[in-house]
């Protein structure tokens, strides 16, 4: 047992890698920049995507992901085949409130229970756009998620950040940080 | 000739008998059950649940309505009898169907459910199947057989494709056990909702109105019989229904069903709305549409599931469910806000800019009010 234990964790370990984002300026996909104020985390491997994957505090402690030109009909998560859970996509024609309740049930799909508390106009990428605060129930252990995000839909694609950590302790000291890097985002088309 | 209708006779008088046989050969509950050894298997499978419920209870997900909770334990206790004492229902925040019995008493009743009986009858149905599993003890069992298979599993699982064919084998074996004690739990359900009262025949409705949601989701009616724990939807739908002929008459209970659940009807259709799947969503809000009670609720809820889903013929027909929501009154004030949402994009805008204003008014403090008063200056 141990053996496997120690087998699936180097597979594990070869299959996810966390590079630095260092601070200064970084551009996302190719498609949007932003300027970082302090480094983060950027999390790849399988099962992540489409969105890059950034964190402080690590997984799943709080969790940014970050949208560069998603495509209409593309899945804003990694799909499930079972049929058993629904897969969220984008679609063009999406007006701000769809987009919303998109990543709403993305992040319902696990039966968490998620609350707007805020959707306000506000410039993202240097087009109009929209920011939105919000709170979710983690299924898994109940632990309550205070959120952020930030989108527009530029030409049919979707450009948005969404941030969620506790409610305690790890929201508020990383909030300031994301609010930086949304107002500094800028597309590149 | 003679010999014909003698036996035409026969079976008759037999078919006539045999409900009478069924109930014949009725399984009797076993007594009250005391709690096991910590140290057996059955003493840790209760010890881990009891820590289960310790955290169910704090849960925020745990509904905590005290009318709810008790309507819904006097009818685990009335389907339990003499059980009714070690019977502990918790109703969980969860839009799905789905319903639990541990071996140490807790029972867990999910929202999703809930929103989807039509009556008390076919929750009785489904309560009854669950209280069946724990006076069978079939958690034990289960317990029992999983690691006896596992060991075994082991040992055959060293000759090589043979033994992992073996393997195979015995996983198949205990998923068909699994359906065995769901086949065994389905007629003790059907037998204890005849005893309290309720219309046995409700029961094979639940699978009923499941499969129709199931087969309208896309791909979901693909299903592998094989390794399923439960048995095929529409082998219980006729299996229930055939029991239910045994157990005529009994109370379907909708009214008294519909009034107690009604003031969480609207946070329930708002989580199935957010749960995106669509197509069982219209399945569930058009079959609860014609109950013909609150009209309003359910008729909000399929505009929005049409306005979200947005396939092609999707905007008149959330169009037409938000305006007859309007027009019966007392529509939740998100109906204008969907109205709004469904005449801009068709470009009516004199007619968003009126369910725009309908929704502040309504809903001054709403979350999203910022956005729609930009929507309104857009328009202006």
């Amino acid at each position: 047992m141990r053996i496997v234990l120690i087998a699936l964790a180097a597979v594990l370990a070869g299959c996810t890698s966390v590079a630095k984002m260092e601070t200064g300026d970084q551009t996302v996909g190719g498609r949007l920049a932003i300027h970082l104020a302090g480094p983060w985390n950027h999390v790849s491997g399988p099962g992540i995507g489409p969105a890059q994957t950034w964190t402080m505090e690590g997984l799943p402690v709080d969790q940014l992901l970050i949208y560069a030109g998603i495509k209409d009909g593309e899945t804003i998560h990694q799909p499930d085949n079972s049929g058993k859970r629904k897969n969220f996509s984008f679609r063009a024609d999406m007006q701000t409130e769809d987009v919303v309740a998109m990543f709403e049930g993305m992040l319902t799909r696990d039966g968490s229970v998620f609350k707007l508390v805020k959707l306000e106009p506000m410039s993202f990428g240097g087009q109009k756009g929209f920011r939105f605060e919000f709170s979710v129930t983690r299924k898994i252990d109940s632990v309550q998620l205070s959120g952020i995000g930030f989108g527009t839909v530029s030409k049919g694609e979707l450009f948005a950040m969404l941030y969620a950590a506790p409610q305690l302790g790890f929201f508020g000291r990383h909030q300031g940080s994301v609010e930086q890097m949304a107002r500094s985002a800028k597309l590149k088309m | 000739m003679k010999r014909r209708a003698f036996i035409r006779a026969g079976c008759a008088c037999g078919a006539a008998l045999l409900p009478a046989l069924t109930r014949a050969q009725e399984w009797q509950p076993p007594p009250r059950f005391t709690r096991p050894e910590v140290a057996s298997d059955e003493g840790g499978l209760w010890a881990m649940m009891d820590r289960e419920e310790t955290r169910l209870r704090r849960s925020p997900f745990n509904l905590r309505d005290p009318q709810l909770r008790s309507y819904v334990q006097d009818m685990a206790c009335r389907l339990g009898g003499e059980h009714c004492p070690d019977i502990r229902v918790h109703l969980v925040r969860t839009p799905y169907f789905n319903a639990s019995m541990a071996p140490n008493g807790m029972m867990q009743v999910w929202s999703g459910l809930m929103l989807r009986v039509d009556n008390e009858a076919q929750l009785a149905a489904v309560l009854g199947h669950e209280i069946g599993h724990y006076l069978s003890r079939h958690s034990v069992e289960r317990l029992r057989d999983a690691k006896s298979r596992a060991a075994f599993s082991s040992f055959i699982g060293m000759f090589g494709l043979v033994g992992a064919l073996g393997q195979l084998g015995m996983m198949a074996g205990m998923f068909a056990y699994s359906r065995d004690h769901e086949r065994d739990a389905d007629r003790v359900g059907v037998m204890l909702m005849s005893k309290s009262g309720y219309n046995a025949a409700e029961a094979s409705k639940v699978w009923a109105n499941l499969l129709a949601e199931t087969k309208a989701r896309p791909g979901g009616a693909q299903e592998n019989a094989f390794f399923a724990t439960h048995p095929a939807q529409e082998e219980r739908e006729a299996t229930l229904a055939e029991l239910a002929r045994a157990y005529p008459g009994g109370d379907a209970n909708e009214k008294a069903w519909q009034q107690k659940t009604a003031p969480f009807l609207r946070e329930w259709l708002g989580d199935e709305v957010r749960r995106g799947q669509h197509e069982e969503s219209l399945v569930l809000l058009t079959r609860a549409l014609g109950r013909g009670s609150q009209q309003t609720e359910y008729l909000y809820a399929r505009g929005e599931v049409y306005r979200l889903r947005g396939a092609q013929g999707d905007l008149e027909s959330s169009l037409a469910d938000f305006k007859a929501a309007a027009a019966l009154g007392g529509e939740p004030p998100q109906t204008h806000r969907g109205l709004g949402l469904v005449h801009r994009a068709r470009k009516e805008l004199p007619d968003a800019k009126a369910s725009f204003q309908r929704y502040l008014e309504l809903e001054p403090q709403a979350p999203d009010a910022l956005m729609i008063k930009t929507y309104l200056e857009e328009l202006t």
